[in-house]
């Protein structure tokens, strides 16, 4: 079965290639999609194995700041800071769903209109021209969040609104604002449970919506919010033990409010060491919380997380850095052999380290200067090309073979017309 | 209660727990009621022990977490303006106007709307008709008049992005016939505020400068504009004017949004001070209204914490002395030293010098809400649902010390400053924390919950005793007094309809009585209108005018002693009025708690001991022996104090010497509480004085 499947996904790349080259073949082309739309229900009736076996396909962030009002300006900092670290660690905004009440930057007691900084030198502004928030001020709201993790939108939402993710993906959550045993604040009028997180995220499971999910939340009593998780492949990592506070970084008194929580404010120190080549692990970025700086204990949850938190690097989630997998002979698609082999340990693994490199550099190099939309399109180009290249010689040879059977069926063609006349 | 009911002749069922409990407690009402009153007198000096420490209840207040702008500079500002007054005062002139135009002028220059405000003199009256509701006043209107008025100067920022639905308000109350430097201060210190907060980018709401005329006293100036804020006009004269370009027309009256808070800003020259500069807090409004608690929360914060100044809120400085308040306050200490040996999570206990201090402030608190007058010229504010408070600083040296000025212009510039920031922070109208409380000193509250426990407690005995002097009064009269230990349940027995209607009588002389007494409380606004009269002639008239209506009254519907009654039933017919009059007693103090706990509180103190222990002279006077006498010797007293205006008399001797007082006093006392439309006036004659009067009664019963 797997077998079958493999050559029936070798056909399908193949068709891929054929047909951005030679329209002249057709017949061949016939046979081929007979071919793939079996594949396709193949691999449709093969889904429901388990998520470690699927390829990690794309990254997505869902950013979330349940609270408003100018007081709890630090909470939209906060989220903006993470908004900001994982652009910059290469998930394109399209792939960020960012929730905010928004009301911070053009709030009347803001003495720096049109500006939002984490920080009291002011040396960053988190907020421009390049920020996409996607669900804004009154439209943050349990009913719209729960939405977005499960995909249940009404029609009319675009698509920029939705988390389009898919049994492949890499999903951080992060959420922020003021929280308590066991739920969460939003905006003053409504509250999160844990028990509704846990459903969603087990809605999410069931319907294939992620392979990996990284809960981050920065809230007072975080950890009681993961009380109830039990679905596979979840990482949960909270600011605050139950009964403990979270509390804020520093104060602006220019500003006039506390512009960061302290565990954001260490997250991003953590980050802003990183970049996309970056191999530190998650265990590297658990431990980088120091309780006595934080004036709470993280917590992080890991026994429903199949890897070991160690050899899982912390781009998996904030960064979009696929796993890349160069073969020297022919392409076997995403078989399920091939990603649940010794390759998973690729970050930690010094010896295919040099050749991968290559390949990831090229794509944080168009990150770093195109914007993200191009990039992700050089990103597949790149994917492309590289398959092309590896099979150029076999579809030469593949060209004779069909030319020589057009030149046979010729003769055939003509004996035919002829005893039927 | 077990043996109340033998249980031989017990087919009907045992009564209920709760009215077993109910009657165990009438039949033993006097032992209840003398533990409840003692209960009741001890809590209130408890009081200060279980004040808690003030909180910033509203997030979104955040006071001192940005750091004040207002700079050197802006007290520069300061003392050029106060300079320009200075030396106008000095011309003899017309200083009244020359003061509001140079504020104008000031104003216009820093860019921001200005204009004058023109209002009267408010007449004060008795107007019995509109006693919780203010007149029109229809100062606008009044532009046009020549007659004298007053001018305040009112500047408005408007905040550059915000929607102008709020604003926050100072107020600077100076004299404009005779200025002093200590006004003038004020006005320089509010003046530079307020151009600074004309520049800063911050401001969601609105800042409106109120530069009040106090050439009438400050609250009228202050009311006065409050009411034509609040009333608009739409066929003034100014309705001519086009009110978009009104820029320039400085008559053309101008408003901001909703008020969020309002601060009146004094500044007082204060000796005797030594260390630190002070800043006083008076926030009691009419009625014993307070502000939110968050406001003065602020304010204290930011004064003693970012801008060192020393608070203080008002206090009875004669309590201070008093040796027995020293005495308890050790002994209380003392007992929280054993409480916390003996378990150490038990802090409940202060020092001595503490309490004192607490109770002294506490009395002061208590006084000012139950007199029921504004302390200050926020006390307008509060009759608009606006929370205000009166910051008086001052300097720890004399305000001619130019080098101290500085300084002092500094702290409170940027007390200013950060208290409006604070209250810019808001979102919503004040009402996070609480707005009734005692305060007990700056940073201590004594809040709704707690220090109703000593009201109620001297409440609880007025409904016991009643029950128990009814059910007594009907076992006397139908001489059913040897099963007396279920008196509710004998009461019903056989004398008849006849008997268990005795009440009717009693309530109706209950019923004249406060009706006499709506009488006499309505009999001052006639008074009022004779002319050229002395507080001790009023004082007379009102007092023979009371009588004569008393005794119409009683020619008319019938005296208290002219009951129709069968022989025997003369015994309990005092028993059967004490309780009616317990009632109706305990229906007003509950009431006026309602209206003005403060009042109520004072008021149970003298009231319930007055109704409790009345008792006629005649029927004590026959068992000669000494609890007797006390008895008649605690009446008498007890009737002297209850009676309003020779307590008022004995409190007045007791704080300025009997010299000074003077039978018009109470008139003059009065006449202010009118004036302020304080409750307590009502309190006073509608409710403490026919109970007392009915105790006289009661006291000279021929039984």
């Amino acid at each position: 079965m797997a077998s079958n499947k493999a050559n029936l996904e070798l056909w399908q790349s193949e068709f891929i290639c054929l047909f951005g080259r030679k329209m002249s073949l057709l017949i061949l082309l016939v046979a081929l999609v007979v071919a793939a739309t079996t594949g396709k229900s193949n691999a449709i009736s093969s889904a429901s194995f388990s998520s470690s076996s699927t390829m990690h396909t794309n990254n997505w962030a869902v950013l979330v700041c349940t609270s408003r009002f100018w007081f709890n300006y630090r909470h939209m900092a906060n989220t903006l800071s993470l908004y900001r670290t994982v652009k910059r660690l290469g998930i394109p905004d399209e792939r960020i769903i960012l929730m905010l009440a928004d009301d911070m930057a053009c709030n009347t007691r803001n003495n720096y209109p049109a500006q939002v900084f984490n920080n009291e030198n002011h040396r960053l502004n988190l907020y421009g021209d390049n920020v996409e928030v996607d669900y804004r001020g009154y439209e943050v709201t349990v009913e719209n969040f729960l939405r977005v993790l499960t995909g249940r939108h009404e029609t009319a939402v675009p698509r920029s609104k939705r988390l389009l993710s898919d049994e492949g993906s890499h999903i951080l959550l992060y959420m922020t604002g003021h929280g308590g045993d066991e739920f969460l604040k939003f905006q003053d009028s409504e509250e999160l449970q844990s028990h509704d997180l846990a459903d969603a995220v087990k809605q999410m499971k069931e319907k294939l919506r992620f392979k990996e999910l990284l809960i981050m939340v920065d809230t007072c009593q975080a950890a009681t919010l993961f009380n109830q998780l039990h679905s596979p492949g979840v990482l949960a990592i909270g600011s605050s033990m139950k009964g403990e506070n979270s509390y804020s970084h520093h104060l602006d008194s220019d500003i006039g409010v506390s512009v960061v929580d302290r565990f954001t404010y260490y997250t991003l120190a953590f980050f802003e060491r990183l970049n996309t080549y970056s191999n530190a692990s998650m265990s590297s970025f658990f431990n980088s919380f120091v309780p006595s700086l934080l004036l709470s204990t993280a917590y992080y949850r890991t026994d429903l997380y199949q890897r070991p938190p160690d050899e899982v690097p912390v781009t998996n989630f904030f960064g979009s850095v696929m796993e890349t997998i160069h073969t020297d002979s022919s392409y076997k698609g995403f078989s399920s052999k091939r990603t649940s082999s010794a390759k998973i340990e690729m970050p930690l693994d010094q010896a295919d380290e040099t050749e991968r490199r290559t390949l990831t550099s090229t794509t944080a190099e168009t990150h770093r200067t195109e914007t993200n939309v191009e990039a992700e399109e050089n990103h597949i180009f790149h994917f492309i090309s590289s398959i092309w290249n590896n099979k150029v010689e076999r579809i030469e040879k593949i060209d004779a073979v069909v030319n020589y059977g057009l030149v046979a069926m010729l003769p055939l063609a003509a004996l035919s017309t002829w005893i039927l006349c | 209660m077990e043996n109340g009911i033998p249980d031989s002749q017990n087919p009907k069922p045992k009564p209920r727990p709760i009215v077993r409990i109910g009657i165990f407690i009438i039949s033993h009402n006097l032992f209840f009621s003398v533990i409840c009153c003692i209960g009741g007198i001890l809590a209130l000096f408890l009081l200060p022990l279980m004040a808690k420490n003030t909180y910033i209840s509203e997030n979104a207040l955040m006071p001192g977490s940005a750091n004040p702008m207002f700079s050197r500079y802006d007290t520069m500002e300061a003392n050029k303006l106060v300079k320009d007054i200075m030396s106008m005062s000095l011309k003899p002139e017309e200083t009244g106007i020359e003061i509001a135009r140079l504020l104008a002028q000031r104003m216009e220059e820093s860019g921001v709307e200005v204009y004058h405000h023109k209002f009267h003199e408010k007449i004060s009256q008795f107007r019995p008709l509109h006693f919780f509701s203010d007149t029109t006043y229809t100062g606008l209107l009044l532009q046009n008049t020549s007659a004298i008025h007053g001018i305040n100067t009112v500047g408005i920022i408007r905040a550059p992005r915000g929607d102008g639905k709020e604003a926050i308000v100072f107020v600077t109350p100076y004299n404009s016939t005779k200025i002093e430097l200590s006004e003038a201060l004020s006005i320089g210190l509010a003046y530079s505020v307020f151009s600074l907060l004309g520049r800063v980018t911050w401001l969601s709401k609105d800042i409106v400068w109120l530069a009040a005329d106090s050439r009438y006293g400050e609250y009228t100036s202050v009311s006065a504009w409050l009411r034509d804020y609040h009333t608009p006009v739409f066929n003034g004269p100014e309705s001519k004017e086009n009110p978009t370009t009104g820029a320039g027309n400085t008559d053309f009256f101008r408003r901001a949004g909703t008020m969020a808070a309002a601060l009146v800003i004094k500044v007082v020259e204060k000796h005797g001070e030594t260390e630190k500069d002070t800043l006083s807090i008076y926030a009691e409004a009419s009625n014993g209204q307070m502000p939110n608690l968050d406001l003065i929360n602020t304010v204290h914060y930011l004064a003693v914490h970012t801008q060192g100044l020393r608070v203080k809120v008002e206090k009875v400085y004669t309590l201070l002395n008093l040796a027995w308040l020293q005495v308890m306050g050790q002994i209380l200490e003392s007992v929280s030293k054993v409480a916390k040996s003996l378990n150490s999570q038990w802090k409940f206990g202060m020092p001595a010098a503490e309490y004192v201090d607490g109770t002294a402030t506490l009395a002061s608190s208590l006084y000012y809400q139950a007199l029921g007058v504004p302390t200050g010229s926020h006390g307008a504010f509060r009759d608009y649902q606006v929370d205000a408070v009166t910051l008086e600083i001052s300097p720890r040296s004399f305000l001619n010390n130019e080098g101290r000025r500085t300084e002092f212009l500094l702290r409170g510039g940027r007390l200013m400053e950060s208290v409006v920031r604070s209250v810019n922070n808001l979102l919503e109208k004040f009402h996070q924390s609480f707005f009734l409380y005692l305060m007990t000193s700056p940073s201590k509250f004594v809040s709704v919950g707690v220090y109703m426990i000593a009201f109620l407690l001297l409440l609880v005995p007025l409904p016991i005793a009643a029950a128990a002097l009814y059910s007594g009064a009907n076992n006397l009269g139908s001489n059913l007094t040897k099963d007396n230990q279920v008196p509710a349940f004998a009461s019903t027995a056989k004398p008849g309809v006849q008997k268990s209607w005795r009440w009717l009588h009693a309530a109706k002389v209950v019923f004249i009585i406060h009706l006499w007494a709506t009488i006499v409380s309505l009999l001052p606004s006639l008074i009022n209108h004779i002319p050229e009269m002395t507080p001790t002639n009023n004082m007379f008239i009102w007092a023979s005018s009371s009588i004569f209506i008393l005794l119409i009254l009683y020619s008319m519907l019938g005296s208290p002693y002219s009951h129709p009654t069968t022989s025997g039933c003369q015994n309990s017919e005092w028993a059967t009025l004490k309780s009616v009059m317990i009632a109706v007693a305990s229906i007003g103090l509950g009431l006026m708690s309602i209206i003005n706990y403060a009042t109520a509180q004072i008021g149970a103190i003298i009231l319930v001991p007055m109704c409790l222990l009345v008792h006629p002279l005649k029927l004590t006077g026959r068992s000669g022996n000494s609890k007797a006498f006390l008895l008649v010797a605690c009446n008498l007293v007890v009737a002297v104090i209850g009676f309003p205006p020779a307590g008022l008399a004995v409190i007045k001797g007791w704080s300025e010497g009997f010299g000074a007082v003077n039978v018009g006093d109470f008139w003059i006392w009065a006449e202010s509480l009118w004036a302020w439309n304080s409750a307590t006036y009502l309190y006073v004659v509608l409710i403490h004085f026919p109970c007392w009067v009915l105790c006289m009664n009661i006291l000279l019963h021929p039984c």
